[in-house]
């Protein structure tokens, strides 16, 4: 009995020593799991210096940018124009921009530390210095395009839809096989073109189209019978009907990133700002938020 | 341009046709002997080593090799785009028969003359300063959104159509003026000779003038060709997936730029050779113009 007393009080003497001891080592060099406990602001601040432009949060994103990842009004002067389907980053409306400044604010910026240039999809990727942080235009993380850029964490799980207008044979379709002989169209760089590849595997080839403007212009004119497009956009009034959604491509749901500059390390702040958006649900309230989708359309099967 | 000729390879022969008195050239010119080749070979060989070293020593050069010339990305587009390339040279083999009669058409109303024809040759110029003004990307898009959008009853809603109607507009405008200079050309006192033997204005047209105007205008015709074969790249534009809508598929969704110079090569390897081909038929016409008396 005694010894089991002395027993008990050595090894409570050991953890208390040991307790002691921790929060030194912990405030002396940053140590792995001290970088784990770092909030993205404090990780920003770390990087300061590898901000595109000194205590400013720069976003690069598409112009014109669509509802519903951007609404709101332009104001005189600004880049955008918003229009009927079209809104204004700088708005703080619709998902992304919502999200954006709300990132913004757990990486420690202010909203007027946010500024937004209009980069092409093409350019978000092309080597050489960026004139932004990092960008913003529902780009999927896929295996390959990690070579180019780096992605943040997914902060957004999306799956493709098919719209289609009044009076197209896609219309009442409900399997994959019943969209084969339709000619379907996507906006390019989408995995909405990859959708109609390799799940529908069309006998017609699918059109590409440079814009979601471009593919829906088709649409109407009748040389579509439908439209691939990311399952939110379905909702936002660009075609009569939502007719289906497609499953995941591969099996792998699929995420929208930021696409940063290969080996920024601004990355990591991001991680960390968009895991803690997640845990404490703000990403689920963005996206309750700004997007209004009907989940009850049926999954092509 | 419909003639085999055009696609046969040719080689490097005959570039240089022999020039009578060429020593006497190529002494005045300074060619020729051996010194010059070396200088002209160590020349070549340090401006190219030293601009090939700068390009590859740049602190960028990782990244664009990565993003332009990554093999594996190649191997795969090459074979993926040349297999759309077919339909480039469908589009423009057919534009290019259509824009030779179409222009012709168009150049000999222009020519024609006379106060009655007054309203033809008014419509043919309008018509040339039209399409040769406007970029033919937007005579693309506006003929290929645009006219499907009329919802014409017995329009064809293919944008292969559009595009090609476009193309033709566009080159015929082009092409027409190329034959009016060849017309002109020729000198008034050859129709003079033909009508005085008593052919009609329209038959000496058709057996005096034309025969040797087109004759001296092929090579500008071809080169025309060759500029319509790289515009044929612009249907991309409508949605149709020729060889360069497949590159640029391809390179959004890898993010890699190596498609683009996949697609860049295979239009040099068809081009080159026809450039070639023209600078071979300009030599030898100066040649056969100037009976080799030319320096």
């Amino acid at each position: 009995m005694r010894k089991w007393i002395l027993t008990l009080a050595a090894m409570t003497l050991l953890a208390a020593a040991c307790a002691e001891e921790t929060p030194p080592a912990d405030n002396g060099s940053p140590s792995a799991s001290a970088e784990e406990n770092q909030t993205a602001a404090e990780c920003t601040d770390e990087y300061q210096a590898d901000l595109f432009a000194p205590d400013t949060l720069t976003i690069g994103t598409g112009n014109p940018a669509y509802e519903p990842w951007y609404g709101g009004k332009s104001e005189a002067g600004s880049d955008w124009k918003s229009g009927d389907f079209t809104g204004d980053p700088h708005s703080g409306e619709g998902y992304e921009s919502a999200f954006a400044y709300a990132l913004a604010e757990e990486m420690g910026f202010t909203g007027d530390q946010v500024d937004w240039v209009s980069v092409t999809f093409n350019k978000s990727f092309a080597p050489g210095p960026k004139d932004f942080d990092f960008a913003m235009q529902q780009i999927s993380i896929l295996p390959k395009r990690e070579k180019a850029v780096d992605f943040s964490a997914g902060y957004f799980d999306v799956n493709q839809a098919l719209i289609a207008n009044e009076g197209s044979p896609a219309i009442g379709v409900t399997t994959l096989a019943g969209l084969k002989d339709l000619k379907l169209g996507a906006p390019i760089g989408t995995t909405s073109l990859q959708a109609i590849e390799e799940l529908v595997q069309p006998t017609q080839e699918p059109s590409a189209y440079d814009d979601l403007d471009l593919a829906l212009k088709d649409l109407k004119n009748g040389q579509l019978d439908g439209v691939v497009v990311d399952f939110p956009t379905a909702f936002y009034g660009y075609a009569d009907v939502v007719v289906g959604q497609f499953p995941n491509i591969g099996g792998e749901q699929e995420q929208f990133g930021l696409a940063f500059e290969t080996d920024s390390s601004l990355v990591e702040c991001a991680d960390i700002a968009i895991e803690a958006m997640r845990d404490d649900g703000r990403l689920d309230d963005l996206k309750s938020q700004w997007l209004e989708v009907d989940t009850s359309v049926p999954v092509f099967s | 341009m419909s003639e085999p000729g055009v696609f046969a390879p040719m080689g490097a022969p005959g570039l240089d046709p022999p020039v009578p008195g060429g020593d006497r050239r190529s002494k005045i010119l300074g060619g020729g002997s051996a010194r010059t080749t070396w200088i002209a070979i160590v020349s070549t060989l340090i401006f190219f080593t030293v601009a090939g070293l700068l390009i590859v020593r740049s602190t960028g050069w990782p990244q664009v090799r990565q993003s332009f010339f990554d093999p594996e990305e190649f191997a795969y587009a090459f074979p993926e785009i040349l297999a759309k390339f077919g339909r480039n040279v469908f589009i423009f083999c057919v534009a290019e028969v259509l824009v030779l009669a179409l222009a012709l058409l168009i150049a000999v109303l222009r020519s024609l003359p006379g106060p009655v024809f007054a309203p033809l040759r008014i419509l043919a110029a309008a018509y040339t300063d039209i399409f040769r003004g406007v970029p033919t990307i937007l005579v693309i898009a506006l003929l290929g959104f645009g006219m499907p959008a009329l919802q014409l009853k017995g329009l064809p809603n293919s944008d292969v159509f559009w595009a090609i109607l476009a193309l033709t507009l566009v080159y015929s405008a082009y092409v027409a003026e190329v034959y009016r200079a060849g017309i002109e050309s020729i000198h008034p006192s050859q129709v003079a000779a033909a009508r005085s033997l008593g052919l009609t204005r329209g038959q000496s047209l058709r057996h005096v003038v034309l025969p040797q105007a087109i004759r001296r205008v092929i090579p500008p015709l071809l080169n025309d060709f060759i500029g319509l074969q790289k515009d044929s790249a612009l249907v991309a534009f409508l949605g149709y997936t020729e060889a360069l809508q497949r590159a640029r598929i391809i390179q959004a969704n890898d993010f890699n730029f190596t498609p683009y110079v996949a697609l860049a090569l295979i239009y040099v390897f068809i081009t080159i050779p026809q450039t070639r081909f023209v600078d071979w038929l300009i030599a030898r016409e100066r040649t056969k113009r100037h009976g080799g008396a030319e320096l």
